[in-house]
C-alpha cells in the first residue's frame, strides 16, 4: 500500500518540452506580435489561459471538498491526483495575478475597458459600474480570492498528509477535512461568482449575465474531470496506481458525460434567454460569435463540448474503455479551452481573433507546467491515502449499481 | 399452456443460493428459474443470463422522440403555417429545444417501460404460478424442471446437500395466463404446502 | 459475497433485522384496518379538498374576475402555487434519480414516499394552469393539433406551451418510475395477503411479478435508464417553468440565472416537504428504524446546500440588477425590497436565507422537532420567493400610472387550500395502502448497512489493507468462474 509515485520519464520530458514551447511562444509573442491586433492577442491569450488553469485548479479543490462533504469513497483510490492538482492553486494564482496586474499597470484598456478614462467619460453605463469595477476593489478582491483559495488548498493538503503519518483508524482528520471543506465550499460559492464578474465578465464591460459564475464553474469543472481522467490513465499506463481499475474509470467517464450535459444546460440557459429576450445590450455579446468572425469556433464549441461526449460516452462500455475516455477527455479539454477563448476573444478582437501558433504555444506551456507540477506534488506523498477510513470502500468499489 | 412438474427448493440466504445455482448448472439439471425477494448481484452471471438490451431500446425510442419533435415542429412552423411571432424566425431552433428534449425523454421512458413489461410478460390481469409464498419476502427459491430423464429423488437430495432449507415437487402451468390471484389454481390441492407460510 | 461498508457511516437500518422482519415492519401496517387518527386526517383532507372544489366551481362559474388579479398584476397566487407545487415535486425525483446515480445509500429509506409526493405535488400543480384558463372546456386548445380555422397550430415559441409538454412528461415519467419500483413490493403484499379482495387487488396491481432473475435484471436496467432520463428531466422541468418568466423582458424576470436558480429552489422546498411528511409518517407508522436520524440529517444537509445556492442566487440577481445599470432592472429590485410589499421580501429572506443557517449546527440537524418546524418555515419561504418574483416584479411595471397593489380573494385562497386537500388525500391513501418504504431496496442494502450486520464489520475494518485487497481479488476471481 505504501506505494510511492515515481515520476515517469515521459512525464518529465513532456512537461519540459511543453514548457519550453510555452516560453518560446511567450518570447516570440513578446517580440513578434506587433500592432493593434498583435498586442491585443498577446495579452488576452495570457489572461484567459492563466485564468483557465487557475479555475481548473480551484475546481479540483471544489471537487475535493464536495466529495469530502458528501463522504464519498469513489474517488479515494486517486484522491492524491485530485490533491496534486489542487495544491498548484498558489502557482497558477501567482501567474494569473502577475498577468492581471500587468494588464492593469500596463493600461491595457482593451482587456478591461472600465480602466480607460476615456471610456468612463463617454459611456454612462460603464461609468455607473465604477463602484464595483475599479482598480482598487479589483486588486483587493483578487488578492482575497487567490489567497483564500491557496491557503485552503494548502490546509486541506496538510490535513491529508497528517493523516498518512497518524495511526490507522483515526477519524479526527476526516472530520477536520469536512470542516474545512464546508468553509471552502461556502467561500467558493461566493468567490467563483465575484471572481468571474471581475476577471472575465467585465471584459465585456457593458454586458451582464446573472448566469456567468455558473458558466465559468461548469466549464472549469468539466475540464478538471478531463484532466483527472488523463492523469489517472497516464499514471496507470506507467505501471502505477494499481488500485485504480475499470470501476474507477467508469466513474470518471460518467462524470465527463454528466457534466458535459450540465455545461450544455448552463450554456443553453444563458444563450437562450439572451436570444429570446433579444435586448440589444444583452444580445450584442453573442453577435461576433453567432453571426461574425467566430461562427466556426462557436459552433465547434457546442459540437465538441456537447455532441461528442454525449454520443460517444453514452454506453457503459465506452466509459470503461481507457482509449475512448482518453480521446474524449482530450477533446473535451480542448473544447473548454476553446470555450474560455470565446469568453474573451470575441469581445477584445471582434473581427480578427485566430487560433494560431501563439495561442497553442502558450496553452502548451501551461499544460506542461501542470504536468510538471502535478507530477512533483504526486511524488511527494504516498500514492494512496493509506490511513483514510474509506480506502477499503474504494477497493471494493463497484461502478455498477448495487 | 404446458403443465409441468418442478423440483422446488427454498434457501434462506443468497450466499447459499449462488453456489447452489452454479452447482445445479454444472450438474446439468434443467434450471427453470430462480425467484428472489430482491436483485441478488452475481445471480444473472451465475445463471448464465445475458445482459439486457433494454438500454438500446431506450436509446432508439429517445431518438424517435427527438426526430418526431424536431420534424413535427419544423414542418408546422416552416411549411404548414408560417407565423411571425415576436419577430422570431420561422425556424426558431432554440425555441424548439425544450419540447424536443421533453419528447425525447417521454418517448424513451414510455417506450422502454412498455418494452420492459412486454419482455417480462407482466401486465394487470396476468397470472403466474407462485412457487413459494415467501419468495417475495425472505426466501430464495430455485425451480428445476422435471424432464423424463430427471431423477427426482437425486435432485432433491442434491439440493438439500447444497444448502436448501426445504425441497418439494410441484405441478403448475408454465409461463403466464390471464387470471386473478384471488382464484385458486387447479393444482393447488395436490401441491404440497411449505412449512413456512 | 463480501459485504463491506466503512464503520464511519451510520447504519441505514437500525435494530436487529433480517429480511423477514423488514417485510413485517413495513407491510403489516397495510394489512391492518386504518386507525382513528388516519380517518380523522383523511376527513380533514377531504374537507379541504371539497372546499377547493367549491372555490374552483365558483371561479369557473363566474370567471377569473372573482380572483384578485388585475390589469397590472395578471399573474399572482395561481401561478405562485403552480410553481410552488411543481418545485416540491422535484425532491422526489432528485432522491430517486440523482441520488441513485450518485449511489447515496440513504435514499432507499426515503425514496418511495418522496416519489409518491412528487406525483401528488405535480397533480396539484397541474390544477392551477388548467383552471386559470377560465374557460376550461377549451383546455384542449393547448394540444398541438390543427384547428378548424385552417391549420393554425399552437405557438411553439411560447414557454407556456413548453410547460404543457414539460409538466405532462414529468408526471408521466414520475409515475412510471414510481410504479415500476413499486411492483415488487406489491407482489410481496399479494403473496402475504389472506383476504380475497386484497389478493385480487394487489394481484392486479402486481402485474404478475414473481421476482425471477431476468425480471430483476430488467427492472434494475429500467430503473437506471429512468434515473438517467429523470435527472435532466427534473432540471428541465423547473427550467422551463422559470422560462415562463425569464423569456419575457420584464425586469426581475428576465435573468439568465433563472433556470438553475429555480431548480435549486425547487429541491430546497421539495426536501423540506419530504421532511414534513416523513417525520410524521415515521412516527405514525413506527418506521423510526428505517427513516433514521441519519436520513433526516442527510436531508437537512441538502436543504442547507440548496438553501445556500438559492441565497447566492438572491445576491447575484440583486448585485447584477445594480451592476447592469439598466434603470428598469434597478427599479424592479428597489420596489421589491423597499416598496409596499417589503414584508414579503423580508419573510423570504428570513425563511430561506437566515433560518437555514441554523443547520450548521449538527445538534439542530439531528433534532426532529426543530427539523419539522424548519421544514415548514422553508416552504413558507419558498412560497414567498415565488410570490416575490411574480407579483413584486409586476405590480410596479414600466408605467407608474398602472402601479397597483394586489391582494388575493377567497376563491384563490380556497383553491390553494383545496390542493392541500388533494395532496394529503392522495398521500394518506398511498401511505395506508402501499408501502411507504421500498422494501426490496431495503433488503438489498441490509447486509451492508443494517445495524446488526455493521457490527460484524469491525473485523473487516481491523484487517490490514493489503490483506483486504487480496480477499477482494479472491472474491472477484471466484465470481468470474
Amino acid at each position: 500500500m505504501e506505494e510511492r509515485f515515481v515520476i515517469p520519464r515521459r512525464f518529465r520530458n513532456t512537461s519540459l518540452i511543453f514548457i519550453s514551447i510555452g516560453v518560446l511562444a511567450f518570447l516570440a509573442g513578446l517580440f513578434g506580435l506587433h500592432g493593434d491586433v498583435g498586442v491585443k492577442r498577446f495579452w488576452s491569450v495570457l489572461v484567459f489561459d492563466s485564468l483557465f488553469f487557475l479555475y481548473i485548479s480551484a475546481a479540483s479543490l471544489f471537487l475535493y471538498c464536495a466529495a469530502s462533504l458528501a463522504q464519498a469513497s469513489w474517488h479515494i483510490a486517486y484522491k492524491r491526483v485530485i490533491e496534486a492538482i489542487m495544491v498548484n492553486i498558489p502557482v497558477f494564482a501567482i501567474i494569473a495575478f502577475i498577468v492581471l496586474m500587468a494588464v492593469l499597470i500596463g493600461h491595457k484598456y482593451f482587456i478591461y475597458p472600465w480602466t480607460d478614462p476615456q471610456v468612463l467619460a463617454h459611456d454612462t453605463i460603464v461609468a455607473g459600474k465604477t463602484p464595483f469595477l475599479n482598480v482598487k476593489l479589483f486588486v483587493i478582491f483578487t488578492v482575497i480570492i487567490m489567497l483564500g483559495w491557496s491557503l485552503l488548498s494548502l490546509k486541506l493538503r496538510q490535513i491529508s498528509l497528517q493523516e498518512d503519518r497518524a495511526e490507522r483508524g483515526v477519524r479526527r482528520f476526516l472530520w477536520k477535512t469536512i470542516f474545512f471543506s464546508a468553509v471552502f465550499i461556502a467561500f467558493y460559492a461566493v468567490t467563483i461568482s465575484v471572481s468571474s464578474w471581475h476577471w472575465l465578465m467585465s471584459i465585456a464591460a457593458r454586458w451582464y449575465s446573472t448566469m456567468y459564475g455558473w458558466y465559468v464553474f461548469a466549464g472549469s469543472f468539466i475540464s478538471l474531470m478531463a484532466i483527472i481522467s488523463l492523469f489517472v490513465i497516464a499514471i496507470k499506463n506507467s505501471g502505477q496506481l494499481s488500485l485504480v481499475n475499470k470501476e474507477h474509470l467508469h466513474d470518471l467517464g460518467k462524470f465527463i458525460f454528466a457534466f458535459s450535459i450540465f455545461w450544455t444546460y448552463i450554456w443553453f440557459a444563458q444563450y437562450f434567454l439572451l436570444w429570446y429576450g433579444n435586448i440589444p445590450l444583452e444580445s450584442q455579446y453573442f453577435r461576433p460569435q453567432l453571426w461574425g468572425h467566430y461562427r466556426f469556433w462557436f459552433l465547434l464549441d457546442l459540437v465538441i463540448n456537447f455532441a461528442v461526449p454525449f454520443l460517444l460516452l453514452m454506453t457503459r462500455d465506452a466509459k470503461r474503455n481507457y482509449t475512448t475516455v482518453t480521446i474524449i477527455a482530450l477533446i473535451v479539454f480542448f473544447g473548454h479551452w476553446l470555450d474560455f477563448y470565446l469568453m474573451v476573444m470575441p469581445t477584445v478582437l471582434p473581427t480578427q481573433g485566430v487560433v494560431g501558433w501563439y495561442e497553442i504555444g502558450i496553452t502548451l506551456g501551461f499544460v506542461g507546467l501542470m504536468i510538471g507540477l502535478v507530477s512533483r506534488a504526486l511524488s511527494r506523498a504516498p500514492l494512496y491515502p493509506v490511513n483514510h477510513p474509506y480506502l477499503k470502500e474504494a477497493i471494493i468499489h463497484k461502478s455498477d449499481w448495487g | 399452456m404446458a403443465i409441468k412438474q418442478y423440483v422446488v427448493a427454498s434457501f434462506r440466504d443468497e450466499d447459499q443460493l449462488l453456489p447452489a445455482v452454479k452447482k445445479v448448472r454444472m450438474q446439468g439439471y434443467k434450471l427453470y428459474d430462480v425467484f428472489t425477494p430482491f436483485p441478488v448481484h452475481g445471480l444473472d452471471a451465475a445463471m448464465g443470463l445475458r445482459q439486457t438490451a433494454l438500454h438500446t431500446a431506450g436509446f432508439i425510442y429517445g431518438a424517435l422522440g427527438t426526430a418526431t419533435a424536431l420534424l413535427g415542429m419544423s414542418w408546422i412552423f416552416v411549411v404548414s403555417w408560417p407565423l411571425d411571432i415576436g419577430g422570431k424566425p420561422h425556424f426558431p431552433l432554440p425555441s424548439f429545444i425544450p419540447i424536443t428534449f421533453e419528447l425525447t425523454v417521454l418517448f424513451s421512458a414510455v417506450g422502454t417501460t412498455l418494452t420492459f413489461c412486454w419482455l417480462n410478460q407482466i401486465m394487470p390481469g396476468v397470472k403466474k404460478h407462485i412457487f413459494h409464498p415467501r419468495q417475495s419476502d425472505d426466501r430464495f427459491v430455485m425451480a428445476i424442471e422435471i424432464t423424463p430423464k430427471t431423477q427426482v429423488e437425486e435432485v432433491k437430495q442434491f439440493l438439500l446437500n447444497n444448502g436448501a432449507e426445504e425441497v418439494q415437487v410441484q405441478t403448475a402451468e408454465e409461463g403466464w395466463w390471464y387470471g386473478l390471484f384471488s382464484k385458486r389454481e387447479k393444482y393447488d390441492d395436490i401441491n404440497p404446502q411449505w412449512s413456512v407460510q | 459475497m463480501l459485504h463491506y461498508e466503512s464503520t464511519v457511516r451510520e447504519p441505514l437500518v437500525n435494530g436487529n433485522k433480517d429480511y423477514h422482519q423488514v417485510t413485517e415492519d413495513i407491510i403489516s401496517p397495510i394489512e391492518k384496518k386504518p386507525g382513528k387518527l388516519w380517518w380523522i386526517a383523511l376527513g380533514f383532507a377531504v374537507t379541504m379538498l371539497l372546499f377547493g372544489v367549491w372555490s374552483v366551481f365558483w371561479e369557473t362559474y363566474w370567471g377569473i374576475g372573482v380572483w384578485g388579479e388585475n390589469r397590472t398584476v395578471g399573474w399572482a397566487w395561481d401561478i405562485t402555487n403552480f410553481v410552488w407545487w411543481v418545485g416540491i415535486g422535484h425532491a422526489g425525483t432528485l432522491i430517486s434519480a440523482i441520488l441513485l446515480l450518485f449511489r447515496q445509500g440513504w435514499r432507499t429509506g426515503v425514496n418511495r414516499a418522496a416519489e409518491a409526493m412528487t406525483i401528488f405535488a405535480v397533480l396539484c400543480a397541474g390544477q392551477f394552469p388548467v383552471w386559470h384558463m377560465g374557460r376550461v372546456w377549451l383546455a384542449f386548445f393547448i394540444l398541438p393539433y390543427p384547428n378548424s380555422r385552417g391549420p393554425l397550430w399552437v405557438n411553439f415559441n411560447s414557454p407556456l406551451l413548453w410547460d404543457v409538454f414539460a409538466v405532462s412528461t414529468y408526471l408521466t415519467v414520475s409515475i412510471l418510475f414510481w410504479y415500476s419500483g413499486l411492483i415488487p413490493d406489491v407482489a410481496t403484499i399479494r403473496d402475504r395477503a389472506k383476504k380475497k379482495f386484497a389478493k385480487f387487488f394487489y394481484g392486479l396491481c402486481s402485474f404478475g411479478w414473481r421476482g425471477t432473475a431476468k425480471e430483476w435484471q430488467r427492472l434494475e436496467a429500467l430503473g437506471l435508464l429512468l434515473a438517467g432520463l429523470s435527472t435532466p428531466l427534473v432540471l428541465s422541468v423547473h427550467s422551463v417553468v422559470s422560462m415562463d418568466f425569464a423569456t419575457s423582458v420584464i425586469p426581475g424576470w428576465h435573468e439568465t440565472i433563472f433556470p438553475p436558480y429555480f431548480v435549486a429552489g425547487a429541491i430546497f422546498s421539495g426536501f423540506a416537504m419530504v421532511q414534513t411528511l416523513l417525520i410524521l409518517t415515521r412516527k405514525i407508522l413506527h418506521l423510526e428504524e428505517y427513516v433514521t436520524l441519519g436520513h433526516i440529517e442527510a436531508m437537512n444537509k441538502i436543504i442547507m446546500l440548496t438553501g445556500g445556492i438559492v441565497a447566492m442566487a438572491y445576491i447575484t440577481e440583486l448585485f447584477i440588477a445594480w451592476y447592469s445599470n439598466v434603470v428598469y432592472e434597478q427599479g424592479a429590485f428597489w420596489w421589491r425590497i423597499l416598496g409596499p410589499y417589503w414584508w414579503a421580501y423580508i419573510i423570504l429572506i428570513t425563511c430561506n436565507v437566515v433560518s437555514p443557517q441554523l443547520f450548521w449546527f449538527k445538534k439542530l440537524r439531528r433534532n426532529i422537532p426543530f427539523t419539522f418546524v424548519m421544514s415548514i418555515v422553508v416552504n413558507i419561504g419558498m412560497w414567498f420567493e415565488r410570490f416575490v418574483i411574480i407579483v413584486l416584479s409586476l405590480y410596479h411595471d414600466y408605467m407608474p400610472s398602472a402601479w397597483v397593489y394586489y391582494s388575493p380573494r377567497w376563491p384563490e385562497v380556497g383553491f390553494y387550500i383545496g390542493t392541500f386537500g388533494l395532496f394529503f388525500t392522495c398521500y394518506l391513501l398511498f401511505a395506508k395502502y402501499f408501502p411507504v418504504i421500498a422494501v426490496w431496496e431495503i433488503r438489498s442494502v441490509l447486509k451492508t448497512s443494517g445495524e446488526n450486520y455493521k457490527q460484524k464489520m469491525a473485523a473487516l475494518e481491523q484487517k490490514d489493507t493489503e490483506e483486504f485487497l487480496q480477499e477482494v481479488q479472491h472474491e472477484h476471481a471466484l465470481a468470474a468462474h
